[in-house]
């Protein structure tokens, strides 16, 4: 059983400290050091990206990162993007273009498609349908993501 | 008590560490090792992380024309990268068919070898490339040919605390190349998979991933089908030998028949693509 | 809400009311909530599938760090819960019949100090012979499962005897006689796997017991009141002590309708005396809740020569699991459903439903109909094939019309079927070539589903302010039942939508729903919304009469919240008659209304039923699908390329959400189709984990699905509409298998149709 260890970590644009295990994940950190609730634990193997996080800029998982390896990186959760023009263009055409269910996976699906609008600013259905193919969602069919996503990148020239 | 996750900047620093702590291991992406220690099935003592490197990271050109890629490099670098071209773009394509973007985001080149999943995407691709392994241990460094690196399913030829350090490739050709991966969804394990070189002298390189524990390859057979491509009776007999060499499993992905059953397939259907895009 | 929304509610693809929340990362689901002093628990499952229990013993995990207690079979008492079979208790006693049920639990400080702790408790096994497949349970010799199960309190008993759980046969007409008159009869038989539900979000729980005793309960669930009445069952304490609660939902789909971990987790916090949370695994999630039953159907249609459909026998055995759950029911409506939308005047409808030592298999969308359309469907194809009819025009010609009655009897009121079979024919362009290495095939799938069955409630309150609470017990799943059934309220009241908040349901509180199910809630739940919001309409123009001394008979509601005399300009916002019935007069304004779903499913004088499960089903919901799938003769993978569903769902409520639900049905029933199985290597479950189990990407769903939505209005309907929730995936497996065997030349009787049957089959047609 390892110890319970406090971690600093750059979240969401500043220093926080948290209490987790030693071999704790960046997601339990989050979760349950943090109370940072936005990612979530779907399967703890990296398959169903709902844990999703921005981290050094790249959409990774949480439940596969070790909180101790975290140290000097930093980690954005949805919580970072509350201010963030993108991604509230994005989260507001989830929410009113039927992109969003049980919403279980969709802090993850949202991570993915913000970095997919960084990289590409009108990407097509199929490179949408690229960039979240590692976001797993069992309500929607994913094609009202996929032109959620296309409404938000449109969005950018209104 | 060390840290549980000890993070290196120079290799000799990262060899100095596990040979301290025998019951550590290396941490390259996390994107397997996590998965596992998550389900239970290791329960490390302590980890040394291989991200602060130097030496690990990147695709480079070599003076000669080689390419060498750092073993700590990403998925999504190597799917991106611009110097595997012609008769290496099968290790980009297969680079790409990795899981899925935010585990390309994480996952190395060296990690995935190490680990040896005969369902993985580079063991055959990296085989039909004839990559060389360069490796790091305590005795020195070395060169492993990649088709001496898996010697049974899971098991690689790596000794005690060797590192994986970097993977080359000879100087890409024209010639051109292709990974045809088969599985039951995208970012699946491969159920089968065939990477495939069209070689200048009317030939090929091929190699099956996923039909036992090593990737398949056939040195001979490949000599004997030169300049006989468009031969069906050649390229059946050249299909059957790597049927012969096969020893699939059955599992959820398929059964060991039905893998029997692809490779010809796969390597026809591979074929036909790479005819159709080479340049007359 | 800004102003054209006033009175126009209903029809409109409004946002769900909780997205805000959603997609800021601020929705809370149970994993997300805690307790003061709050406690982790973690399961022990059997290591054997059919064991007799010697001992269990926890002392060592109870000296473990962290812990606060350990439960056992000894700590639950004789209770046992079950919709239709009681069978099954809170945690196995005596005995272990399938591989992974639950023998004991530990709350601690930590998951990982519970888990850890559940490895340390020794049970002693006597291992029985596994019976793992339905034919291997009834043989003469196989041992019991369920060696009480004549002692067991059942609510629906028909046939249970040994491994036999339940048995079902419907009659109508005389087929055993009809054969004869048929001048083309198919024969086949067809298997389904067992398909796992994968709600993104596990099942979980959460209790706390107060001073007195009483049990504060969160969890996953599609009904608290299930939940409710699971938990008082299975330990044994009246219902009134339990309040259930539910936070926001990651997905259902069956799963979460009746109990997983909230007996264990009330049962931990009793005995430790402290609020305890249990998120399961996925991996236990795949392993020890419930998943889509097995069918081998064996299935006999006959016909005229014009393409007249006489006759069908389907027959059907179906792997019930270690319990019964809600298996007798999942019989009984698939064979119901077995004759399809179609006019057969001579149907038999049979099946046998068997223990067996696998997990339980329960409510899955669909509810056994998806099982018998993958087998009826290709029938119907296979007739029209052979009889060189046009699959739509095969369809066409036999498919029931509003009016005529459905197997056995039950009213089709409405039925806008041909116009959905119209809408995907003009839809679909022609099929394109195939491309090199591959084969092109369309395929054809026409389906029906109930939505109803038994009761619901609704409250509606008027605050002093004019505003508006909705309170029906409705779990929201993520589906966007709140939404819908505001929508119906904000409606009938002519209010803009957010003048309607929705309470979350509360068995303290709420008028009991049965649940979030059967594909129900907007259709039953509506009603008793619409009648409730009528009954407030009432008091209004009452306290509004006394207002402005008029009749009742004088007054009409008007958009945006007032009520006015008819043709006079003289009106009042519903905060002053809302104000005199608080302070004055009258009492405050509260409608309310329940009902029983009460449509009779079977009418004597047309059939006979043995083993009946719902007397009173519910109303029909029809949908034709038309797929394009392109075959990759390398591998034998089957594509999706696009589909085109048209449903007649009365009216949409909500069109958005309505599509979502046929887009998310389409792509849950192209992964049951194509890849998705449940592997058991003996007893064990081979692929309890999303690295093994796979369902569908972004990239293995195609983008080109289209929803059409046709309204064909229900009568009683609320606005009209009917249900949607599962109707989308019934038709895909068999849409997608016929339009492989146009491809392959030949069908596919096996469910999934994976790249290696296909190839095989592909190899056979090549020679």
């Amino acid at each position: 059983m390892s110890e319970t260890v406090a971690f600093t970590i750059d979240l969401d644009g500043r220093r926080q400290i948290g209490l987790a295990e030693a071999d704790a994940t960046l997601l339990s950190l989050l979760r349950d050091g943090l109370e940072i609730t936005g990612p979530k634990r779907g399967c703890n193997q990296g398959v169903c990206g709902a844990c999703t996080v921005m981290i050094d800029g790249w959409p990774q998982r949480a439940c596969l990162t070790l909180a101790a390896a975290c140290e000097g990186k930093s980690v954005t959760t949805l919580e970072g993007y509350a201010e963030d023009p993108v991604m509230q263009r994005l989260a507001r055409a989830f929410a009113e273009g039927g992109a969003v269910q049980c919403g279980f996976c969709t802090t993850g699906m949202l991570i993915s498609a913000r970095k997919l609008l960084e990289e590409e600013a009108k990407p097509d259905p199929d490179r949408i349908r690229q960039a979240l193919s590692g976001n797993l969602c069992r309500c929607i069919g994913y094609r009202k993501i996929v032109e959620a996503v296309t409404a938000a990148a449109e969005g950018a020239e209104t | 008590m060390p840290a549980f996750v000890q993070r290196p900047t120079r290799l000799d620093e990262a060899l100095a560490l596990k040979a301290a702590q025998p019951d550590s291991l290396y941490l390259a992406g996390g994107a397997t090792l996590v998965a596992m220690k998550n389900a239970g099935l290791i329960e490390p003592e302590s980890l040394i992380a291989l991200d602060g490197l130097q030496e690990l990271s990147g695709i480079t050109r070599l003076a000669d024309g080689s390419i060498r890629i750092g073993a700590m490099t990403r998925h999504r670098e190597t799917a991106a990268s611009p110097l595997l071209t012609g008769s290496l773009a099968m290790l980009r394509q297969a680079a790409g068919k990795i899981a899925n973007p935010p585990v390309r985001n994480m996952g190395t080149m060296g990690g995935s070898l190490a680990n040896a999943d005969p369902g993985a995407d580079y063991p055959a691709a990296l085989v039909a490339a004839e990559a060389e392994l360069e490796l790091m241990g305590p005795e020195g460094e070395r060169r492993l040919p990649i088709s001496e690196l898996f010697l049974d399913w899971y098991e690689t030829a790596l000794k005690q605390d060797e590192l994986i350090t970097g993977i080359h490739l000879p100087t890409p050709s024209a010639a051109p190349s292709h990974y045809r991966k088969l599985a039951r969804v995208s970012g699946d394990y491969a159920t089968a998979s065939c990477a495939m070189v069209l070689t200048a002298d009317g030939g090929l390189r091929v190699a099956i991933g996923a039909c036992g524990p090593a990737p398949l390859r056939a040195p001979a057979a490949e000599a004997a089908l030169c300049g006989h491509l468009h031969d069906p009776k050649a390229l059946a007999e050249f299909s059957q030998s790597l049927v012969d060499l096969a020893d699939p499993i059955d599992d959820v992905r398929g059964s060991a028949d039905y893998r029997r059953k692809l490779i010809p397939r796969l390597i026809s259907a591979s074929l036909d693509r790479l005819l159709q895009e080479q340049p007359r | 809400m800004t102003a054209p929304d006033e009175g126009q509610v209903v029809g409109r693809s409004l946002p769900k009311l909780e997205n805000l929340e959603k997609v800021t990362g601020r929705a809370h689901y149970i994993a997300d909530l805690s307790r003061p002093r709050m406690l982790h628990g973690a399961i022990l499952g059997s290591a054997f599938a059919h064991a007799r229990i010697k001992s269990v013993s926890i002392e060592a995990a109870l000296a473990a760090p962290g812990v606060a207690a350990v439960i056992t079979g000894a700590d639950v008492g004789p209770g046992r819960m079950g919709a239709f079979i009681k069978d099954e208790g809170a945690i196995a006693q005596d005995k272990v019949r399938y591989l992974g049920e639950p023998v004991a639990a530990v709350a601690a400080e930590t998951e990982a100090q519970a888990r850890a702790a559940c490895r340390l408790i020794d049970v002693v096994y006597e291992e029985l012979p596994a019976l793992t497949s339905p034919e291997a349970a009834l043989a003469p010799d196989a041992p019991a499962i369920h060696e009480a199960l004549q002692d067991y309190v059942k609510i629906f008993d028909s046939g249970s005897e040994g491994n036999l759980c339940s048995r079902s046969r419907f009659d109508e007409g005389d087929v055993d006689a009809a054969w004869a008159d048929c001048d083309l009869i198919v024969e086949g038989t067809y298997t389904t796997q067992a398909q796992a539900h994968v709600a993104i979000e596990p099942c979980g729980a959460l209790a706390e017991v107060d001073q007195a005793g009483r049990i504060t309960l969160w969890s996953a669930n599609q009904s608290v009141f299930r939940v409710q009445a699971n938990v008082a069952e299975a330990l044994s304490i009246p219902m009134s002590r339990l309040r259930c609660l539910t936070p926001q939902v990651g997905g259902g789909f069956g799963i979460k309708m009746e109990a997983h971990v909230q007996p264990i987790v009330v049962a931990l916090a009793e005995k430790s005396g402290r609020p305890v949370k249990l998120i399961l695994s996925r991996e236990e999630d795949f392993e020890i809740t419930r998943a889509r039953h097995p069918f081998k159907i064996r299935i006999k249609t006959g016909a005229k020569k014009d393409g007249t459909l006489l006759a069908r026998h389907c027959e059907v055995l179906v792997d019930c699991g270690a319990y019964a759950d809600d298996s007798p029911g999942v019989l009984g409506y698939s064979l119901l459903m077995s004759r399809g939308p179609y006019r057969i005047p001579n149907v038999r409808a049979e099946g046998q439903l068997v223990y067996t030592n696998k997990l339980r298999f329960g409510a899955y969308r669909g509810f056994g109909n998806p099982q018998v359309t993958f087998a009826g469907e290709q029938q119907i194809d296979e007739i029209a094939r052979r009889l060189d009819l046009d699959p739509f025009e095969m369809r066409r010609r036999n498919m029931v019309v509003a009016g005529e009655p459905w197997f056995l009897g039950g009213e089709v009121a409405s039925c806008g079927l041909a116009e959905c079979l119209d809408k995907v024919e003009q839809a679909a362009p022609p099929l394109p070539p195939a491309a090199r290495g591959k084969r092109r095939g369309r395929g054809l799938a026409i389906n029906a589903h109930i939505s109803g069955l038994l009761g619901t409630g609704a409250i509606v309150r008027m605050l002093e302010d004019g505003s508006i609470v909705l309170n029906t017990g409705a779990t929201d799943i993520g589906q966007g039942s709140d939404t819908v059934l505001a929508q119906i309220c904000a409606e009938a009241l002519k209010v803009p939508l957010d003048m309607v908040k929705v309470a979350s349901p509360d068995t303290d509180g709420s008028p009991f729903n049965w649940g979030t199910t059967a594909s129900r809630v907007t259709y039953t739940t509506g009603r008793a919304v619409i009648a409730a919001s009528e009954e407030v309409a009432r008091q209004i123009k009452e306290q509004a009469g006394a207002i402005l001394e008029c009749t009742v008979e004088d007054l009409e509601l008007r958009s945006g919240g007032r009520v006015g005399i008819v043709g006079s300009d003289r009106e009042l916002p519903f905060a002053a008659v809302s104000g005199r019935a608080h302070w004055a007069a009258g009492g405050p304004i509260v409608g309310h209304n329940t009902l029983v779903y009460d449509g009779k499913t079977m009418d004597p004088k047309r059939g006979s039923a043995l083993g009946l499960p719902f007397p009173q089903i519910g109303v029909f919901s029809f949908i034709a699908l038309l797929v394009d799938v392109e075959v990759d003769e390398a591998s034998g993978q089957v594509e999706v390329l696009e589909a085109w569903s048209a449903c007649d769902v009365g009216k949409a409520i909500n069109p958005k959400l309505v599509e979502v639900q046929l887009e998310g049905a389409f792509v849950q029933g192209l992964g049951y189709a194509l890849f998705e199985e449940m592997v058991w290597d003996g007893p064990r479950l081979a692929n309890p984990s999303l690295m093994d189990y796979k369902i569908p990407t972004s990239l293995d769903a195609p983008f080109a699905l289209h929803s059409i939505l046709i309204e064909a209005p229900q009568p009683e309907g609320p606005f009209g509409a009917k249900g949607v929730g599962e109707i989308g995936i019934n038709p895909v497996p068999a849409a997608i298998a016929n339009a492989v065997a146009m491809a392959l030349g030949r069908p596919l009787k096996d469910l999934p149709l994976s790249g290696e049957r296909v190839l095989a089959a592909l190899m056979e047609s090549e020679g």
